[in-house]
């Protein structure tokens, strides 16, 4: 039984990983242009199709396929900025449905330019890391935990310890007072579309060799950080990690347990029992939400 | 602009005679082809999407099977022969887009015959069968009901094939005597749920808990697979899920060290799974779809024409995707058009006659029989042998042909019992 329990708990941290990289992006993009990038989940799937492309294509080694796919991504994310959510920025609803409208784009271009199929990427690795004979964790999962660990690390720093991580938080408060500050809420935009948009990206090349990569990939990685970013609390970074540990720790041990259908409906009971408690998240602030 | 016609001469008894005319013929697809005129044939199921490798190949299967029967003159009719041409609708295997897309394709392209997937997408489907009496036909029989009198499972009687999988493994395996089973929750998992557990019961398997039903959302397998292997089992059972979980399941069981017997419906792309995993790993893996360049495909018990060929052409066209489905489609065509050049017509009831004219008819993998009063209410199932396959040396080899009506009238009653316990019997469905 806690061989059960220590496998479980490991596969956990697994999946807090990628949850977190893509739920903390999505919570960057809310908390700097308040606006909902229903996007996010593509965004996470064009990441996974870059490492189609440089490494499964173009046979080019992994980890330049991550490293493209992050700065892909971005890219796309500036693109968003500019060209979605900079025109729409009185409009957060706009932003919203050209947020969906950009969804569909990346899916058809997707399925123009790869196929409707699932893809086919060949392992990475296949090392297993064993820490007894029943207890063990591929190697290519503790890329996505350490990954996770030292990007969100990173961030936490840049956005603390930084002048343009305060100006960056400063506009997520009160974008008008930090523009009376000479902070350009442009660029702070641009600076959140980019890491936001990176972090789903890389979380979709690291994880893309693990699962199953096809255009509509990005459906279920959105519900998950819906989820994730409303009990948090909705334009917390710190509340995003820390749903998205308990999130997944509910998750996986539930799946494991009682099935993956009650684990679903265990996690969406979870968020109404937030909304019902604290409708701002756990972590969240009443103007934000 | 009709003022205008009359003037021209048109009278208006002519014009509503016409117009009728017109309107009935649309209503009745099939009733009005012009000699020499194409034969269309619809083709409604996922071509996108987390099931589109369940139709997409089909359509490329149907294209090499339309070449053929066009280069030997098309098929013959009371009134001449017919070039067949295929139209395809993507339903995406949502059952509204397949609604509309029979509608489209009986209205607008003025099909004689509609193939579908099935599935989740019938009961959208099913009440313009209803209205128009189109004839349609399913992969998946546990759509059949009483109530869907021009709806045919003529290729594959999923899920009731998978018990030839479960007595191969019994009999080559013996001291595999316990197993679990992983499914997605769905019109496709359920019934092959319940056809697994009568299979294993019928040969003394232990299923040790109750089978592990997951979200089709699911992206990360690991939970479930570590909860399969809390239990020591000897066979691991993957149902009829889709490729997009066989594959990370089978690479997950790898990465957790199981070492036990395998057995699922479909393994596509299992050279995929052996390049994730290992050839040792996957040696012994057991299911029911054949690659078609398997020399137990050209026996003369085999009515599917030049199946070696076929999947030559198929192959060679598109190279490293053929899947269980890729030959299906076509071999329904081929009792299809066999059916309208008895009938010299692609009337739907014409042809529904002639198909099931003396209860039997030619199957893919042998002459087979109309089938299924007991378990979906209509004999509207054509069921024979089927092969049971097994990756040795990383390739699939057809291991033999069994008889699935034989096991019915063996076991029909667990298969019933199990089938009502998972409420898919056809009086149950929704």
């Amino acid at each position: 039984m806690l061989d059960l329990l220590a496998q479980t708990g490991l596969n956990a941290v697994y999946a807090a990983s990628y949850i977190s990289l893509v739920a903390v992006g999505l919570v960057l993009i809310f908390g700097v242009m308040g606006v909902i990038n229903f996007a996010h989940g593509e965004l996470f799937m064009a990441g996974a199709y870059v490492v189609v492309a440089v490494y499964a294509d173009m046979h080019m080694p992994f980890f330049l396929a991550v490293v493209v796919g992050l700065l892909f991504v971005g890219c796309l994310g500036l693109l968003m900025e500019r060209a979605l959510f900079r025109p729409l920025r009185d409009n957060p609803l706009g932003g919203l449905v050209a947020s969906i409208g950009f969804l569909m784009i990346l899916q058809a271009l997707a399925s123009m330019g790869f196929g409707v199929r699932m893809e086919f990427i060949p392992p990475v690795t296949q090392h297993v890391v064993w820490f007894t004979d029943t207890i063990s964790i591929p190697l290519a999962r503790v890329y996505v935990i350490v990954a996770a660990v030292l990007l969100l690390s990173t961030l936490w720093y840049f956005l603390k310890r930084t002048r343009f991580g305060w100006a960056l938080r400063a506009s997520a408060q009160d974008p008008q007072a930090a523009e009376l500050q000479g902070i350009s809420i442009a660029q702070t935009a641009k600076i959140a579309m980019f890491i936001g948009a990176g972090l789903a990206g890389i979380a979709g090349t690291l994880t893309a060799p693990l699962v199953s990569v096809n255009p509509h990939m990005g459906h279920s990685v959105i519900v998950t950080a819906f989820i994730v970013i409303i009990v948090g609390g909705v334009g917390s970074l710190e509340g995003a990690i820390i749903a998205s540990v308990v999130y997944a720790f509910v998750h996986t041990f539930v799946t494991t347990f009682y099935g993956g259908v009650i684990a679903d409906i265990t996690g969406l009971s979870l968020m109404l029992l937030v909304l019902i408690v604290k409708p701002t998240g756990l972590f969240g602030s009443a103007d934000r939400a | 602009m009709i003022s205008k016609l009359m003037a021209a001469g048109l009278t208006r008894r002519t014009f509503l005679k016409s117009t009728a005319i017109t309107a009935v013929g649309a209503a009745l697809p099939g009733a009005s082809l012009a000699a020499g005129e194409p034969i269309k044939i619809g083709f409604l199921a996922p071509l996108t999407g987390a099931v589109a490798a369940w139709g997409k190949p089909g359509l490329d299967g149907c294209m090499i099977w339309a070449e053929r029967v066009n280069a030997a003159g098309g098929i013959e009719l009371s009134d001449g022969k017919h070039p067949v041409e295929f139209v395809s609708y993507d339903n995406e295997y949502d059952p509204a887009k397949a609604r509309t897309g029979a509608t489209k394709l009986i209205r607008e392209d003025g099909v004689s015959f509609i193939m579908m997937l099935g599935g989740d997408t019938w009961p959208g489907v099913q009440p313009v069968a209803d209205k128009t009496g189109m004839l349609f036909s399913t992969l998946l029989p546990s759509d059949l009901s009483p109530e869907s009198t021009t709806l045919l499972a003529p290729a594959e009687v999923h899920p009731i094939y998978v018990v030839t999988g479960v007595d191969y493994l019994a009999d080559t395996y013996p001291d595999a005597k316990t197993a679990v089973i992983c499914a997605q929750d769905d019109a496709l998992g359920l019934p092959s749920v319940a056809t697994y557990l009568a299979a294993f019961e019928a040969r003394g398997i232990e299923v040790l808990e109750e089978p592990l039903l997951f979200d089709p959302a699911t992206t990360d397998f690991a939970p479930i697979v570590t909860r399969m292997l809390s239990s020591n089992p000897d066979i691991i059972c993957l149902d009829t899920c889709y490729s997009d979980y066989v594959h990370p399941i089978c690479e997950q069981l790898f990465q957790q060290g199981y070492a036990g017997k395998m057995i699922s419906a479909t393994a596509d792309f299992y050279d995929q799974m052996i390049a994730k995993t290992s050839k040792e790993f996957m040696e012994g893996f057991i299911f029911q779809f054949p690659d078609f360049d398997d020399p137990a495909l050209a026996g003369d018990n085999i009515n599917f024409e030049d199946a070696n060929g076929f999947y030559e052409a198929y192959s060679e066209r598109h190279p490293g995707e053929w899947g269980a489905v890729s030959w299906e489609y076509a071999s329904i065509m081929d009792l299809w058009k066999a059916a309208a050049e008895k009938a010299g017509s692609a009337d739907p009831d014409a042809v529904i006659a002639a198909m099931k004219e003396g209860g039997t008819g030619k199957h893919a993998f042998g002459d087979a029989v109309w089938w299924g009063t007991e378990l979906f209410g209509i004999d509207n199932a054509l069921v024979g042998d089927w092969p049971v396959v097994v990756i040795e040396d990383g390739k699939a080899v057809i291991k033999g042909f069994k008889s699935i009506p034989d096991w019915y009238d063996q076991h029909g009653d667990l298969l019933i019992k199990h089938m009502q316990a998972y409420d898919q019997m056809y009086d149950q469905r929704g």
